[in-house]
């Protein structure tokens, strides 16, 4: 069936609002449903019943990485228009939630999103203004996440039920292994590089770094205990000024 | 403050809602909260400790997360009224505890959207379509809203309290406060880097990072 590349494009910016209402009781099926409606008002155009019932289907209980959750709308939306019948569309839909959730925690929230925000964190660290420090962040992660969802659509809505085999590919499995890698060294500068400035004009700014460093290494090997230690001295530090003043 | 809340309102929405671009991560929202008084480098320096300290907080499954969107841009203007280093002390601790205030008022929304869109019954959002699309916008409007009442709120008192913190420049009292806010930047780092590793010895890379660094500087 042929779809107006209008259709297929409101559909994929709907999809940024995937979670606009999200909750615990249905999670994304909202959004899902938001951004699915386009393509089954194309696909059950003259049959309302038909409308219904895959609207209804479809607000059961959803839930997927975001930047992923594309692929689920693109997919859902190819079988609901080839007529697959209910209960294949509803067991392939079940299976998407796994598979997209946990691709996309690792790749993205685990790997992708801290290597970025890292990157602009180090080159504040070395010195360049606010402003590109930012841009140092936001400028590899948007090309990336804009990528991201236009690729899971597109596969979504080509590949259909095969769609989410991609992310078994060399891709997903090893690129966020070697980016949370990196990530784990820029914490490490970053660290150490951050000190400097907030040291300012005191005169011990390289032992700062040593001794931020120092903190970042043994933290990393108990992040419990040292997101603990991290909101103690964030609550001493302003006490310190009032009480030593 | 009317851009502030809506900067506010845009950050908030961001997080979740729409479009997740990340602007609602402190080092740019709290930049943004410095910028509009006209000091983003303040802005930016509690962003960056804002950031480290959020590091280890994932969105995945059931675990919860600072607001950091509304809490950057209180942070950073803050920040930017702020006087020496006991000042962005206050504003850094502020930003903290205003996010965590934060992710209370989402699980509000949320029970919020459980009502709009999980309330009404399955068949009758199904049989009017256009109902769930108004709805499923009411609450990304809603989501804004939340974040702009936030700021409005928690705004002045942040503000007010990185300005009375005394200026301990020069004073013995300015290592015990850099001190902190050096130890806390680096503990949420080392522990946004132990919550990252898949592996217990890949936390090793956390010091090659570190004393890469010091050598760069060291040569620098």
């Amino acid at each position: 069936m042929r779809v107006e590349g209008r259709r297929l494009a409101r559909s994929f910016l709907r999809c940024f609002a995937i979670q606009g209402s999200f909750n615990d009781r249905t999670y994304q099926a909202g959004g899902l449903t938001y951004a699915l409606l386009p393509l089954l008002q194309r696909a059950y155009g003259g049959d309302p019943v038909g409308l219904r019932e895959a609207t209804e289907r479809h607000l059961a209980r959803f839930n997927a990485h975001p930047y992923l959750a594309p692929m689920a709308v693109g997919a859902l939306a190819r079988l609901e228009s080839e007529g697959a019948d209910p209960a294949t569309i509803g067991r392939f839909r079940r299976a998407l939630t796994g598979a997209l959730g946990a691709a996309g925690d690792r790749a993205i929230w685990g790997s992708w999103r801290p290597f970025c925000l890292l990157l602009g964190l180090l080159a504040f660290s070395l010195g360049s203004g606010p402003w590109m420090a930012v841009l140092a962040f936001l400028g590899p992660f948007t090309a990336g996440h804009l990528a991201i969802r236009l690729w899971a659509f597109h596969r979504g809505w080509t590949r259909g039920r095969e769609a989410p085999a991609a992310l078994g590919s060399f891709f997903w499995q090893r690129v966020p292994r070697w980016l949370s890698r990196g990530s784990l060294m820029l914490v490490g500068a970053v660290a150490v590089g951050l000190a400097g400035p907030i040291a300012g004009e005191m005169s011990m700014g390289s032992v700062a770094g040593a001794a931020a460093g120092l903190v970042a290494v043994l933290a990393s090997f108990r992040p419990e205990a040292g997101g603990r230690l991290a909101g103690v001295l964030l609550v001493i530090a302003p006490l310190a000024a009032v009480v030593l003043r | 403050m009317l851009l502030c809340m809506l900067l506010g309102g845009v950050t908030a929405v961001d997080a979740v809602s729409w479009p997740q671009a990340m602007i609602s991560r402190p080092v740019v929202s709290a930049t943004l909260g410095g910028a509009v008084l006209g000091e983003p480098l303040a802005g930016l320096t509690v962003g960056a400790i804002l950031e480290l300290l959020a590091l280890r907080h994932l969105p995945m499954g059931t675990a919860s997360y600072p607001d950091t969107g509304p809490a950057g841009v209180v942070a950073g203007a803050s920040a930017a009224v702020s006087v020496g280093p006991a000042g962005l002390a206050a504003a850094t601790l502020a930003g903290w505890a205003i996010g965590w205030m934060g992710s209370r008022t989402v699980g509000w929304l949320r029970s919020l959207n459980a009502w709009l869109v999980a309330g009404p019954s399955v068949q009758e959002l199904a049989a009017r379509p256009a109902r769930l699309e108004r709805r499923h916008r009411w609450a990304v409007a809603l989501d804004v809203a939340r974040g702009g009442v936030l700021v409005g709120a928690l705004l002045v008192p942040a503000a007010a309290l990185s300005t009375i913190m005394p200026d301990v420049r020069g004073a013995p009292a300015e290592v015990a406060v850099v001190g902190g806010l050096i130890g806390a930047l680096a503990a949420g780092a080392g522990a946004g880097g132990g919550a990252l590793s898949s592996r217990g010895r890949e936390v090793l890379l956390v010091a090659l990072g570190a004393v890469g660094m010091i050598v760069l500087r060291t040569l620098v």
